[in-house]
């Protein structure tokens, strides 16, 4: 029988005193569920010793870091261990000449790009404001990066990992150099995993030369169809292009959100002066031939005035990919039943929105005419937040993919006894 | 047994699409290695259906399946080393779908690469990984191996390039990976089967990504006395946090072979050249033209052509894609190697793989993507010398020695096949393989897709090796690197 008492005294032997401890408050809590023991491991080894130790009694394993993104995924099955990364933030070996650089999971994308920011590089995803303590691990672990439009998703730039396995060992996939095919692609295995295969201590990257140059541009548009088209066509003429999302100013009117602008295109040009330069030509020329008026990019707050109804509840909040060709389709569908809808950003460059409901009554039916809608257009649909309640009920994910069977089988290979994150990957692996 | 295997897969794909004379299977026993493997039949389906049904056929008889496109590949890929069933692609050749307005194609695996991007130039999109043998290399071989190419340099590899893959199992059953949007739910299983050689599954359909033809490219020759001072540029002009969109190296020996063979317009007395491409916004091009120019000045060029006619680019590049081939003039045999350095250490290491080669009294071509830190070292030799063939190997292994000493990799676009499963342990431990094992077992793949390949094995591996010994040698003109 395992007790809370001596489970924290047992890793307090693998990871030091200071470093296992019952959590205080709600600052481990995963879906409402509290862990009874916060693991802070200072080497791989020890990251190494606390799975060994949790997979020997089938010990349910959350590993974490900055935990942005931590209320994604499905409510777990189980939650015994807060596995936080935090320590291992140190940078192991850069190279500025070339251009590669591995760091330990860690580390804030942050901090990360400010030792590169030195050498004039940077690894290409976190905003240019950088939120400090979002972590290359969970990045990692959600393929989540904020510069898709010129360099692609974390599975694009990650040319080496170092994972620890459930049964504890430290192993490597991918390596230090641009290009290499030798053996399987792990990498790609475990980046957008959520922790479910392994913990990602370590990771090896491509680095960029960091723009030396930016413009922003606001262009307001009365048709969604005519903004979406412009950034097509901004990309057709190679336009450096590294974010161009689409807003809508919304005020509450009774119980729904009415638009109060046009559809407001923000577009960031980053790279050479040169390129931004000429970009920012291009762009002027498209705006004046279609009679588009630029804004102040001083932006006014996106909602004004939050109603009392939208307050009651928690958001649903939801994350859709469909094709590019068919936002305007699915934002029009979504327009044209707005009780408590929200949509921000509309980002037809990676064919995705984000939509938050507010003061739902019927959040699950809401959702899954949504779902429907979403995957009739050909895309998928994720629920980023949403009610511990609701998530209880639901797949945040949807239907299990095609290839679930395979997902399931690769889930067993590396994690036979379910101990990493258990449930909360897709179909509640 | 045969026979009973070959009438069932004549059932079920039809008489004339399975060929089991020795005269015809001696025709899908090679690739564009020297190794060599003669299958027991080789079915042409042209549908996944098909393929499926061979599979489940070859399973039910317990025959190893190899999956075959144009059979260009550089690591025996193609090659069924424990003989078996062929799966040959060549008849899958359609595109699909054709949707510009998502920039993707969904194309069958055995559409030749280069006709991807011929379809997508009247929409100006284009399809990036560009191996050399672009020309006649499939897709579905491209996926196998993660094919590169110059222009991977900046726009990446094949993986890059895949959003989806319609897969046969080795089940027999029919399964789509990814597909038209990025961030599908689940796993990214398709990440892992491109560049599984072949072990995983076999690919039926791909949906791959295009991209926006640049508005402006601009080709360069930069012109040096020797591969020392060339090396030093690339470190410099990638240090400074440059990324052209290629950056390709030939020496002295590639450029004497090509020229006579070509008439490229590569300068017949220098040591070493850089192919520099940099793409983009005309201004933009313009000003990293300049400054790549400027650094090979800095570093002693003798001189940096450009302002290149599209005529003369086209045959730079034919020169350089035609390399190997042009290559196979100078030398009975010859020994394509592939291995990746970190780009800071490329003068050094070269100086070891010129070194090596005098040392071992052979000569050698060395055309690669250096922007990449990719070598290709090409050893020129005659088989027929007794003890040449071994001592060739032997060469081969100790610079593929200096470029994991050197913090690199043992291939970095061709594969690990069987030549080099044995090296596999220098990079990685026995932990890392067993867990590579692992995702083979998920897939059930066992040993029952293209055995012998990617992992080091004791099983055979005398009597593979002395095959391949014995075989290493010659490649045809229409080789490429």
């Amino acid at each position: 029988m395992v007790t809370q008492a001596n489970l924290v005294g047992d890793l307090q032997s693998v990871a030091g005193a200071e470093y296992a401890r019952a959590p205080e408050g709600e600052s481990f809590t995963v879906d409402g569920m509290r862990p009874q023991v916060v693991a802070e491991p200072g080497s791989y080894e020890e990251v190494a010793a606390v799975l060994r130790y949790a997979n020997a009694r089938g010990l349910a394993v959350i590993p974490q870091g900055g935990r942005w993104f931590i209320s994604m995924g499905n409510v777990p099955r189980a939650y015994d261990i807060a596995l936080s990364i935090r320590r291992l933030d140190g940078i192991v070996e850069y190279e500025p000449a070339d251009m590669t650089v591995t760091c330990q999971a860690g580390i804030s994308g942050g901090r990360l790009n400010a030792h590169l920011e030195q050498h004039g590089q940077m690894v290409p995803f976190i905003r240019m404001n950088p939120d400090d303590n979002m972590t290359i691990g969970g990045l990692l672990a959600m393929n989540h990066s904020f510069m898709r439009l010129p360099h692609g998703a974390p599975r694009d730039f990650t040319i080496g990992l170092r994972v620890v396995t459930p049964d504890g060992r430290i192993s490597r996939a991918g390596g230090r150099v641009v290009k290499n095919v030798a053996g399987y692609d792990l990498c790609k295995l475990h980046i957008g995993a959520m922790g479910t295969l392994g913990v990602i201590v370590e990771a090896t990257f491509k680095t960029f030369p960091s723009p030396l140059a930016r413009e922003d541009r606001s262009l307001e548009f009365g048709s969604l169809r005519d903004a979406c088209e412009f950034v097509f066509e901004a990309e057709r003429r190679g336009t450096c292009l590294v974010a161009a999302p689409i807003d809508r100013r919304q005020r509450a009117d009774g119980d729904r959100f009415v638009p109060v602008s046009g559809y407001i295109l923000n577009i960031t040009l980053a790279g050479s002066p040169a390129a931004v330069a000429r970009s920012c030509r291009e762009l002027d020329e498209m705006a004046a031939a279609a009679r588009v008026k630029a804004l102040d990019p001083d932006l006014l707050p996106n909602i004004e005035g939050m109603p009392e109804w939208a307050r009651r509840g928690d958001p649903l909040n939801v994350r859709a990919t469909v094709p590019r060709s068919k936002v305007p389709d699915l934002v029009k569908a979504l327009e044209a039943e707005p009780r408590g809808l929200f949509i921000d950003p509309i980002d037809p460059a990676l064919g995705r929105i984000t939509a938050v409901w507010l003061g739902l009554a019927e959040p699950e039916e809401m959702l899954g005419r949504f779902r429907a809608l979403v995957t009739r257009l050909g895309g998928t649909l994720l629920v980023i937040k949403c009610s511990d309640d609701l998530k209880r009920r639901i797949d945040v994910f949807g239907d299990p993919p095609p290839a679930f069977e395979l997902m399931r089988r690769v889930k067993h290979q590396f994690d036979p006894n379910g101990i990493l994150s258990p449930g909360r990957f897709v179909g509640r692996l | 047994m045969t026979s009973r295997l070959v009438r069932e897969l004549q059932a079920a794909i039809g008489r004339r699409w399975v060929l089991y004379a020795p005269e015809d299977l001696l025709v899908y026993e090679y690739d564009a290695t020297i190794d060599r493997g003669l299958p027991d039949a080789v079915v042409l389906p042209d549908s996944a259906q098909g393929v499926a049904k061979a599979v489940r056929i070859a399973r039910r008889h317990g025959v190893p399946i190899t999956a075959r496109g144009a059979g260009t590949g550089l690591s025996g890929g193609a090659i069924p080393c424990e003989g078996g069933v062929v799966i040959v692609t060549t008849r899958m050749n359609r595109i699909l779908e054709f949707d510009p307005q998502n920039r993707l194609a969904i194309v069958e695996p055995g559409v030749i690469n280069l006709d991807i991007s011929r379809a997508a130039a009247p929409h100006g999109l284009y399809y990036a990984p560009d191996p050399s043998s672009q020309k006649a290399c499939t897709i579905g071989g491209n996926v196998a191996e993660n094919a590169g190419g110059p222009h991977c340099l900046r726009y990446g590899t094949t993986t890059n390039h895949v959003l989806g893959l319609e897969i046969v199992t080795a089940d027999g059953e029919i399964l789509w990976l990814g597909g038209r949007t990025t961030d599908m739910p689940g796993y990214d299983l398709t990440g892992v089967v491109v560049g599984s050689e072949g072990t995983l599954a076999i690919v039926t359909k791909v949906i791959v990504r295009l991209l926006h033809k640049p508005e402006s490219t601009i080709t360069l020759l930069a012109i040096f006395e020797s591969v020392t001072e060339a090396s030093r540029a690339v470190s410099a002009i990638i240090g400074r946090g440059m990324l052209p969109a290629a950056l390709e190296m030939m020496d002295k020996n590639t450029m004497d072979a090509v020229e006579p063979f070509v008439h490229a317009g590569y300068p017949p007395d220098a040591g070493a050249v850089l192919l520099i491409e940099v793409e983009g916004l005309a201004e933009d091009a313009n000003e990293q033209a300049e400054s790549v120019r400027i650094i090979c000045d800095e570093l002693g060029t003798r001189e940096v052509r450009i302002g290149l006619s599209q005529e003369d680019r086209d045959r730079l590049w034919a020169g350089r894609k035609g390399a190997l081939g042009a290559l196979g003039r100078m030398a009975p045999s010859y020994y394509i190697l592939d291995g990746v350095i970190p780009r800071t250490l490329l003068p050094s290491v070269l100086d070891g793989v010129y070194e090596a080669c005098e040392r071992f009294g052979f000569p050698v071509a060395n055309v690669f993507h250096a922007g990449d830190g990719n070598l290709h070292p090409n050893v020129m030799f005659d088989e027929r010398v007794p003890g040449a063939t071994q001592r060739v190997l032997e060469l081969g292994e100790e610079i593929m020695r200096l470029c994991v000493d050197a913090g690199g990799s043992i291939t970095g676009e061709h594969g690990v096949g069987y030549e080099k499963r044995n090296y596999m342990s220098w990079i990685f431990s026995e932990d890392d393989l067993e867990i590579m094992a692992r995702l083979k077992a998920a897939f059930g793949a066992a040993d029952c897709f293209n055995p012998g390949k990617v992992f080091p094995t004791s099983k055979g591996c005398g009597e593979v090796s002395s095959r391949m010994r014995a075989a290493i040698a010659k490649v045809g003109p229409e080789a490429y690197v």
